[in-house]
């Protein structure tokens, strides 16, 4: 018993000290342009997909998320806040989608064309709050930013709204859809 | 009493900050606000698609349709949008309006 509590102690120690060493040595590659290995990847997937569902879990959807007004309101902010970093219908790279990472996905393709498999959240309830979850409360360590301060919950729905869209519209449509110069007007 | 003076100005400047800092207005996005190309949603209905196929039930159709109806009054004046094509418009769309 003695014995095992002192090896218990000593390996402890190892891990903290190796640890330490790790942390002040420099070796980690922190740039952006060199990718995680699969367990750091693995890890860090896991924690933010995890996170991101138990925050979420107790949202409650509008009802009218099918409204064309939505798609109106969602279009012309995502074209002016969204699209330099997720694309548009005919776009397929940026300076950001090149130099990100994590990459932002295309969010003009549907989850199986970016490559994603959303398994974990086959339900469409959850996959809508989780994405004005993190639309709101944005990600830590990666270039998606809070929407949340500065947008209130009805345009970040509108925008989720337009995003279930986005994916089968055309170029055109896209463009009418988004286009902000008479969609406040009235 | 100097700390209160300078907590107050403190809470003051603080709350001045993140009052500049709050929601904006869409409108604020105006700036670079582009016109939406309804042309291009002429082609759409009169030569790729044909009419039974444009589905007046669909939000994506029916936000287009917002956004070029109000486009088409804004441009009633333009020589592409003679009075004569709006009430063309019109009449192949009217009847789908009706559900
Ligand atoms: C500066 C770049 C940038 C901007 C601008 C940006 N995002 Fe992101 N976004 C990201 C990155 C990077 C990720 C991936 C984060 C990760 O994998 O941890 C992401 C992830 C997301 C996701 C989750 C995608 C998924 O299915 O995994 C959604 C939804 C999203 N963003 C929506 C938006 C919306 C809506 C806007 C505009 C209001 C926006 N983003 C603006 C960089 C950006």
């Amino acid at each position: 018993m003695k014995v095992y509590i002192k090896s218990l102690v000593f390996t402890g120690m190892l891990i903290l000290v190796g640890g330490g060493l790790f942390l002040y040595s420099g070796v980690y590659p922190i740039g952006a342009d060199t990718r995680h290995n699969s367990l750091t990847y693995w890890l860090l997937e896991t924690l933010r997909e995890h996170s991101v569902a138990r925050a979420a879990s107790d949202l409650s959807i509008p009802s009218d998320l099918n409204n064309s007004n939505r798609l109106l309101s969602g279009g012309a902010d995502y074209n002016d806040m969204c699209v330099s970093c997720h694309l548009k219908p005919g776009m397929s790279e940026s300076d950001f989608t090149l130099g990100l990472y994590p990459t932002p996905p295309n969010l003009s393709e549907t989850a199986a064309e970016h490559g994603h498999d959303h398994a974990s959240r086959a339900d469409h309830d959850g996959a809508l709050k989780r994405q004005f979850w993190i639309i709101k409360h944005g990600i830590k360590a990666s270039g998606m930013p809070a929407w949340g301060p500065g947008h209130d919950d009805e345009r970040i729905w509108s925008m989720v709204a337009f995003l279930q869209r986005l994916p089968e519209l055309s170029a055109a449509q896209y463009q009418i859809l988004s286009a902000r110069d008479n969609s406040i007007d009235e | 009493m100097k700390i209160k003076t300078l907590t107050f100005a403190i809470a003051l400047s603080t709350l001045a900050f993140t009052v500049s800092a709050q929601a904006h207005d869409p409108k604020e996005h105006m700036k670079n606000a582009e016109k939406p190309d309804c042309s291009a949603m002429k082609n759409m209905d009169h030569s790729k698609m044909d009419h039974n196929k444009m589905d007046m039930d669909d939000p994506v159709m029916q936000a287009m349709m917002k956004q070029c109806m109000k486009n088409m009054h804004h441009d009633e004046n333009s020589a592409d949008e003679s009075h004569d094509d709006h009430q063309k418009d019109r009449n192949d769309h009217d009847p789908k309006h009706q559900h």
